[in-house]
């Protein structure tokens, strides 16, 4: 029979209509503050066990569906089946990005062999932003997005994201994966998502004021910026007449850098969350709303490995900076299996009040392998300039730091603006700061006092400092 | 925290849910807008597999 026959039809077609809809008698309970109470609180022991089914997983799926993988694993002899511990993961090859751009000339266009799907199965395109290079496609299927989304459902809801929200995204999506699974993760968890793409800055200001937007999403550097545009140009005061009470920062450094966030925090009179990711591994950290001065790893979704910079060995001790190298257990279509991050990064000794049993890296992300340099002999991480610049009330947001050769001594310019109407003496302000930074980083500078306005801004990633010393970097 | 719910309970019935909308998707490449959102019932049933997924070793 059909569904056009007899008194049987109506009953079914009643049953298939799509406006018949049963509200669930007993709705969601907002209080837990984990996105997966059983992932999340699962003992350590457990999670390692799920950590070395998974990975064993994605490095068979990868063997046997990607080129790359399969001619990778085979030339270090590699066989899937032979890691049978956390510790033997290590004789799984590292795969670097500069390793991703020449596959992708390869077939199938315009991913190249590494691709573990058919091209009709992807339904997602982005790209690196080629910050370091030529950028690197990045394909994922539904299921994968599915997966992305997932991830940053687990980071907003542990930043107390919840139904009743309702989140402004100030940020022009396009090919760059940045907000994204943040806008759809939002609609996940069933806040009330707001794109706010194209308009200008001040139009997104007025646009959030007009809504009452509970939350936000961008990073430090715009996070700033629009604070500094809303009481500069409209005469708004964030945290008085805006009803932002959470903002997830992505994308930079900065909401974990202890002076950034205290700014951030005070101008919006809102908490302040990081969170990390990029394109070829997914969104692996987060602060919760504990805010233990660090990000957890989602690691039932990520196998996080931290090694020593320059020797490769694992770091498994807390308090030791050493190179982030991570792994997506369950992307499909580009597989990340032990991708040299660049990120630096530190375990921290304590465990989190909030209750996840996920490690924790002190500080987030604390440089990267590319920026963390040696001046003068001594290793300078830009963050920590940063620290010290923005816990000066006289100073504004924006400075520059250029490191260049003069004969054959490095030398450091820091270039720093003056607070609008701040009425400092500039030298006074010169002095303790080259106290500060001398302290905080061992190295000396010269400082340049510039007046309000007259450095550069920047909407979305900053490039603030520049290593002269380097090709490319000018 | 409230109670765990039964997992074991709950992952069965989301294996019941994959076979039906595994079925189903395979009995519907002349309908696309029934294949198509199969395809993302399946991956969001996947997800829950995810989400529920410990090593019973």
């Amino acid at each position: 029979m059909t569904l056009h026959q007899g008194r049987g039809a109506d009953t079914a077609r009643q049953k298939l209509s799509p406006h018949s809809r049963r509200i669930s008698k007993k709705p969601m309970n907002k209080s837990i503050p984990y996105w997966n109470p059983f992932l999340e609180t699962l003992p350590r022991e457990r999670l390692e066990r799920l950590q070395l089914r998974k990975f064993r997983r994605i490095v068979r799926w990868a063997y046997e569906h990607s080129r790359f993988h399969r001619a990778l694993y085979e030339k270090a002899g590699v066989e899937p089946d032979e890691i049978k511990s956390l510790e033997q993961v290590r004789l799984v090859p590292k795969v670097e990005k500069s390793m991703l751009r020449p596959i992708q000339s390869k077939d199938p266009f315009p991913y190249g062999d590494a691709l573990c799907v058919p091209l009709d199965e992807v339904t997602e395109f982005h790209q690196t932003s080629g910050t370091t290079g030529q950028p690197v496609y990045q394909p994922d299927t539904w299921q994968d997005w599915e997966w992305f989304s997932e991830c940053w459902a687990t980071l907003l809801w542990a930043q107390g994201y919840r139904p009743h929200d309702r989140v402004f995204l100030p940020f022009g999506y396009n090919v760059f994966v940045a907000f994204w699974t943040g806008h759809y993760a939002s609609e996940k968890i069933g806040c009330e998502t707001v794109p706010g793409g194209v308009l200008d800055t001040q139009a997104r200001i007025l646009k959030m004021q007009e809504l009452r937007a509970t939350a936000m999403m961008a990073t430090p550097t715009y996070v700033l910026g629009m604070a500094d545009a809303a009481q500069r140009k409209l005469g708004i005061d964030p945290a008085k007449d805006l009803f932002v009470r959470r903002i997830t920062c992505a994308g930079e450094p900065g909401a974990l850098i202890p002076s950034t966030k205290e700014r951030m925090e005070k101008l919006w009179g809102a908490k302040v969350f990081d969170h990390a990711g990029a394109t070829e591994i997914g969104a692996w950290g987060f602060e919760c709303e504990a805010q233990p001065g660090g990000m957890h790893v989602n690691e039932a979704m990520f196998l996080a490995e931290v090694e020593d910079p320059e020797t490769g060995d694992l770091i498994t001790e807390p308090n030791k900076s050493g190179k982030l190298v991570i792994s997506a257990l369950d992307r499909l279509a580009q597989p990340c299996i032990r991708f040299d991050s660049k990120d630096i990064v530190q375990m921290s000794p304590d465990q989190c009040p909030c209750g996840r049993t996920y490690k924790v890296f002190k500080g987030g992300v604390i440089g990267r392998a590319d920026d963390i340099t040696k001046v003068k002999g001594v290793l300078l991480a830009p963050s920590a300039i940063e620290d010290v610049v923005r816990s000066f009330p006289g100073l504004s947001h924006e400075y520059e730091v250029v490191v260049e050769k003069r004969g054959d001594m490095d030398h450091i310019t820091l270039k720093v603006e003056l607070a609008e109407g701040s009425g400092q003496d500039a030298s006074s302000i010169t002095e303790k700061l080259k106290t500060e930074l001398r302290f905080k980083t061992n190295l000396g500078y010269e400082i340049q006092t510039h007046p309000y306005g007259s450095l550069p801004r920047y909407e979305v990633k900053a490039k603030r400092f520049k290593d002269l010393r380097k090709r490319g970097d000018a | 925290m409230t109670r765990q719910p039964a997992l074991t309970e709950i992952a069965a019935q989301v294996d019941q849910l994959h076979r039906i909308a595994q079925e189903l998707y395979d009995r519907s490449e002349d309908f696309p807008a029934l294949n198509r959102n199969l395809k993302r019932i399946l991956a969001s049933i996947h997800m829950l597999r995810i989400n529920l997924e410990e090593d019973a070793d």
